[in-house]
């Protein structure tokens, strides 16, 4: 792997940085410029930025790739549930960025991005600037505090466990030391960061405290009217499973939190706990909109559904902080990234990508052994121009679903890491 | 011609002198894009070390050898009908001719059983990738005559060469080429898009664990012992 950046290393980019002030990373970066290779900057290490920054390079070794992300370590939300509930230690979660520039030259920057400068296509980090040719941006998304302030208390309190890494490790730890009482979930409208988990997570524990004997009761306080995804299978499973430990509070809405008396306030009453898992309602990264990307007033990004690009030509947005047709989710994520690959690679070589719709399969556990999955195929309707999906529910709840989800996340984890 | 280029021509060679003579002259005269590479010619046997022979092979069975390496698995099946060549066209613009069935009927076939898409592959305990005969559909996909992989939903279509009929892979199972020769049967090489490089970086440790050292796994065989996949594993998962 070269150790060159565009002909500076990042050692000797800081030093200059140092010792020239402020203007040095852009005159160090204005080098690069020169270059006739192109360059992508990939901003987010989730699953979108990790796949499209791998395929990139899969498909074409010469190019400089640069994967930004704040994070030292990769950790999986999809299966975080099976860690939250006891069924799965943390360690298969996670993988370290090093496996993407050991063995495929991806240039990984641990950094924090500032701000993203469209009209002179850079990206603004906290150690200097880097330029590019094309931008893919997959930060994920922040927690929609801003109308409704008694979140932002209770994410310090109660961990959403949405955001990948020292949330999930909390709430594990909340949840290790439970010995008995309530604990209240809430579920947000959609659009959220994927759909099932809620339900999944809801059904997890409520099977923890079987499983352990607790004298505890749920209190699961769901925005909307029903499971958004296999309904069916939830319902089933929280009614044959869990209707004496759990009660499942519908169309509720959150009206307020007092995190030290320990009561959440909803249209359906007010609700005491001893352990809560809040999940506030969520929005595209505040990074987006900083960039002007994301628009005042939107709470996503649009994008061309086929491409994935923004209305900033060679400025994708991937993942859950993008409103496509698809789901918000770590598969889809991946799916987008893959794509999105494609697509520069083509561009880069002066072809076109030949329109792919993609597929969603979505997996969740109902009980500590048995899952539910939904397969989700698209058909863009060239009339009302969108895309109708067609979604294929097994809502039998089996073992065997439940290895077929392991294997589902297996799968794609030996694709970003393998 | 690159380096490459020319191992597997070298490759190609040496195994010709070992193979029937219309068989490889057929077979590499239809071959461009280096799709095909040669292995050991290795003889399927049965379970008690006899030859396999086409009589053996019933119909709409799901059979597992493992081939070229010692861990890499492949699947056997009669189609009990005659499957005919076919020209397989890749994504990358790249192609190959898969010279279809092989015995008496021309209908059995053979291909690598690792997913094309994110390798899942038949263990000793599950095998989420499987044969589902006509009269035995999909319950997810509905579709039958197929092989199909419960975890993402890769279906490919054994009568084409395994081509992708649906879901995210992007590339074809990897054929088994297999040769029958006085009544035995052979296989040979392996045409299309092989996934092994990607098998043994993806579970090093697993095949360990199995194999003792993953030199073992990789070891090159020259006898494949048959036997059916719901006797080789313990839980055939279908959806």
């Amino acid at each position: 792997m070269s150790k060159q950046w565009s002909g500076v290393n990042r050692r000797d980019l800081l030093v200059g940085a140092g010792i020239l002030g402020i203007s040095a990373p852009l005159l160090a970066y204005s080098k690069t410029q020169t270059r006739q290779k192109a360059q992508v900057v990939i901003v987010g290490g989730g699953y979108g930025g990790v796949t499209t920054a791998k395929h990139l390079k899969k498909e074409n070794p010469s190019l400089d790739v640069v994967l930004i992300e704040e994070r030292p370590f990769f950790m999986s939300c999809p299966m975080s549930n099976h860690f939250l509930a006891g069924i799965m230690e943390l360690t298969p979660l996670c993988f370290s960025y090093n496996i993407l520039e050991v063995k495929y030259g991806v240039r990984v920057v641990q950094d924090k991005v500032l701000g993203v400068e469209l009209d002179r296509k850079v990206v603004r980090t906290s150690s200097g600037y880097i330029a590019y040719d094309y931008l893919v941006l997959s930060p994920g998304i922040d927690y929609d505090v801003k109308d409704k302030p008694f979140y932002r208390d209770s994410i310090v309190y109660n961990p959403p466990a949405f955001k990948p890494g020292s949330e999930h490790i909390y709430l594990k730890r909340l949840i290790e030391e439970f010995e008995g009482g309530d604990i209240v979930i809430t579920v947000p409208p959609p659009p959220y960061r994927c759909p099932p988990a809620p339900y999944e997570r809801a059904a997890l524990i409520a099977s923890m405290i079987k499983r352990n004997n607790l004298k505890a009761h749920i209190y699961f306080i769901d925005a909307n009217e029903r499971p958004i995804i296999n309904a069916e299978g939830f319902l089933s499973a929280y009614y044959d499973l869990y209707k004496d430990i759990a009660t499942y509070v519908t169309s509720a809405q959150v009206r307020d939190i007092d995190v030290h008396k320990k009561v959440v306030k909803t249209s359906h009453g007010d609700f005491k706990y001893d352990i809560a898992n809040i999940i506030p309602p969520m929005k595209a990264s505040n990074l987006l909109q900083e960039a002007g990307i994301l628009k005042r007033g939107q709470k996503w990004v649009e994008v061309n559904p086929f491409t994935f690009e923004t209305s900033v030509k060679n400025v994708f947005v991937i993942g859950d902080a993008s409103q496509s047709y698809l789901p918000k989710s770590g598969y889809a994520a991946h799916s987008e990234g893959k794509m999105v690959a494609k697509i520069i690679n083509a561009r880069i070589q002066g072809k076109e990508v030949k329109e792919e719709y993609l597929q969603m399969i979505c997996y969740s556990m109902v009980s500590d052994k048995e899952a539910i999955m939904t397969e989700t195929s698209f058909k863009y309707d060239t009339v009302s121009k969108r895309f109708i999906p067609t979604h294929r529910e097994d809502n039998i709840r089996k073992e065997t679903t439940a290895k077929r989800y392991e294997e589902w996340a297996k799968g794609l984890w030996r694709d970003l890491f393998g | 011609m690159d380096r490459r280029d020319f191992i597997i021509t070298c490759g190609t060679v040496a195994l010709a002198s070992m193979l029937d003579a219309n068989f490889y002259s057929n077979l590499l005269a239809n071959q461009k894009d280096n799709m095909l590479k040669t292995y050991n010619k290795a003889i399927l046997v049965k379970e008690d070390g006899t030859p396999l022979k086409e009589a053996d092979i019933k119909p709409h069975v799901n059979y597992i050898f493992f081939y070229p390496y010692a861990a890499t698995p492949c699947y056997l099946i009669n189609l009990d009908q005659e499957i005919k060549p076919v020209e397989i066209k890749l994504k990358d613009g790249k192609s190959y001719t898969w010279p279809g069935g092989i015995g008496s009927k021309k209908s059995i076939v053979a291909y690598s059983a690792i997913c094309a898409h994110q390798w899942s592959y038949p263990t000793k305990e599950y095998s989420f990738i499987n044969y589902y005969p006509p009269d035995t559909p999909s319950e997810t996909t509905k579709k039958a005559g197929i092989i199909q992989c419960c975890a993402h939903l890769a279906l490919y279509d054994p009568k084409e060469g395994a081509k992708v009929i649906d879901g995210p892979a992007e590339v074809p199972l990897a054929s088994i080429l297999l040769q029958e020769e006085e009544g035995n049967i052979y296989a040979v090489g392996v045409l299309g898009v092989e996934q092994f490089t990607q098998f043994f970086d993806s579970y090093r440790a697993e095949l360990r664990q199995r194999y003792g050292t993953t030199a073992k796994a990789r070891e090159l065989v020259e006898k494949c012992t048959v036997m059916e996949v719901d006797k080789y594993v313990q839980a055939v998962v279908r959806c």
